[in-house]
């Protein structure tokens, strides 16, 4: 139980800490003034987000040795989640940079700002602080979505309940899962709530 | 006034366009340095648009702009050719912006929205640039205010921070874009009164306005823009008190009670 519970948290941490730096980027390449940039970041954001997670992580681990990669099942489960939850909060970013007013980019560039110090000073801060509940929402659906990685027999979670649950005829290991998972996402609910307050020092 | 100088703002033969819509055809400027100018005119006369073309938040198609004597941007072949980014850039911390909506940044303090330029853009210490902050908070009547937040003033002390935060990076020109056209009327006597101040100093100042009255008693020329064209321009005494072009005269009775 300890080890499923292991790596459930394991890929929603790895998942969390990439996925968000470079959805960032990724919404940068999206709001490229490159054409090519940013049709070809629509393209992969196009595919990764309408295509089943599960569909991903079964390609990733069944489609990659073909190509001569050959990982272990959990590195392929987090690069599969890595880049799919990138999609996603690539669009989340790119909703949240570009609700800030255009005074903002005007007020920074009148007083002789870069482009990048703009982004980073001025319109990143408050961006980061509209986009929390839909980045807290993402995290929520992760904790369960990392319940897929089950079908390339990673032992997360559920999997471990599903053979206790078999091999001892009963169904409280579902329960205890259950228990785990509401406990999970209610710890991550309290960090979020954490954050939120931290950033409410203004408006 | 400072005749023999080079003017700090030269803009000649201007031509911007949106769509469909000539929104300047064809308009000379000049503002010498020291000097307080007035821009006014009805709404959608370009006045805004002419402001905003000499701090390149709009970049004009034809004509020319000269900054403190270098040229900024330069019509070739009729069509106008602006100078490098990063030149762009250096010829802008000679012009301050004040907008209508203050544009203060919500997430910084008052004193952090004065400082955060200076440290960023000039590279000065932050304790060099705390001490000219609170300075000029001073001089805008805010040192109390430093440690709060846009959100807890009102319109009038956001518009006053607007004005510091413009110069605490030392211009040399000051532009405002109609200053006080968003505050409620019992507060746009304290915004005025700042820019008086600043005028009094010989800060180099260029106001759109629809205030006639700060046009008649601060500015010490007055030009009038009406459909994207300089209609009349002159001492603040001859454009206001001896409105000579039919437009003006109608305008001022319109505004002016």
């Amino acid at each position: 139980m300890v080890g499923g519970l292991s790596v459930t948290v394991g890929l929603f941490a790895i998942t969390l800490v990439f996925s968000i730096p470079l959805g960032v980027l990724v919404a940068g390449l999206r709001m490229s003034k490159n054409q090519l940039l940013s049709n070809l970041t629509k393209l992969y954001i196009w595919i990764f987000r309408g295509t089943p997670l599960i569909l991903q992580v079964v390609f990733f681990y069944y489609g990659l040795p073909n190509l001569g990669i050959r990982l272990d099942p959990f590195p392929t489960a987090a690069m599969a989640f890595v880049i799919n939850y990138t999609a996603y909060f690539a669009e989340i970013f790119r909703g949240g940079i570009q609700s800030i007013d255009r005074g903002q980019h005007e007020a920074a560039d009148v007083l002789g700002m870069t482009k990048a110090q703009t982004m980073m000073r001025i319109i990143l801060p408050q961006a980061f602080k509209r986009v929390l509940p839909a980045v807290g929402n993402e995290a929520i659906t992760l904790v369960k979505d990392s319940a897929l990685v089950y079908v390339i027999s990673l032992s997360d979670l559920l999997r471990v309940v599903t053979v206790a649950s078999i091999r001892d005829f009963t169904v409280t290991p579902f329960f205890v899962a259950a228990v785990l998972y509401l406990l999970m996402t209610f710890v991550l609910e309290q960090v979020l709530a954490y954050v939120e307050a931290r950033f409410s020092y203004y408006e | 006034m400072n005749e023999t100088g080079v003017p700090i703002v030269e803009a000649q033969g201007i031509y911007k366009r949106f769509g469909e819509l000539e929104v300047l055809c064809g308009i000379d400027l000049k503002v010498s340095k020291g000097e307080v100018v007035a821009l006014i005119g009805p709404s959608g006369s370009g006045k805004s648009t002419l402001l905003r073309s000499i701090n390149v938040l709009e970049r004009i198609d034809r004509g020319s702009i000269a900054i403190d004597g270098s040229p900024m941007v330069q019509e070739t072949q009729g069509k106008a050719q602006y100078v490098s980014d990063t030149e762009l850039r250096r010829m802008r911390r000679k012009m301050g912006m004040v907008f209508q909506n203050f544009n203060l940044f919500p997430h910084m303090s008052v004193l952090e929205n004065v400082m955060v330029a200076p440290v960023q853009v000039l590279g000065r210490s932050k304790r060099e640039a705390e001490e000219k902050a609170m300075d000029l908070l001073g001089k805008v009547g805010l040192l109390d205010k430093a440690t709060n937040y846009p959100y807890e003033i009102s319109g009038g002390q956001k518009q006053r921070v607007a004005i510091a935060r413009a110069l605490a990076m030392d211009p040399e020109l000051l532009c405002f874009d109609e200053p006080t056209s968003a505050l409620d009327p019992e507060l746009t006597g304290e915004v005025l009164k700042t820019m008086q101040d600043l005028a009094r100093e010989r800060m180099t100042m260029l106001v759109v306005t629809h205030e006639i009255g700060f046009a008649r008693d601060v500015a010490d020329r007055v030009v009038f823009m009406d459909r994207g064209v300089v209609v009349e321009e002159g001492t603040s005494r001859e454009v206001l008190s001896a409105p000579s072009h039919p437009r003006l005269k109608a305008f001022l009775g319109l505004v002016d009670r």
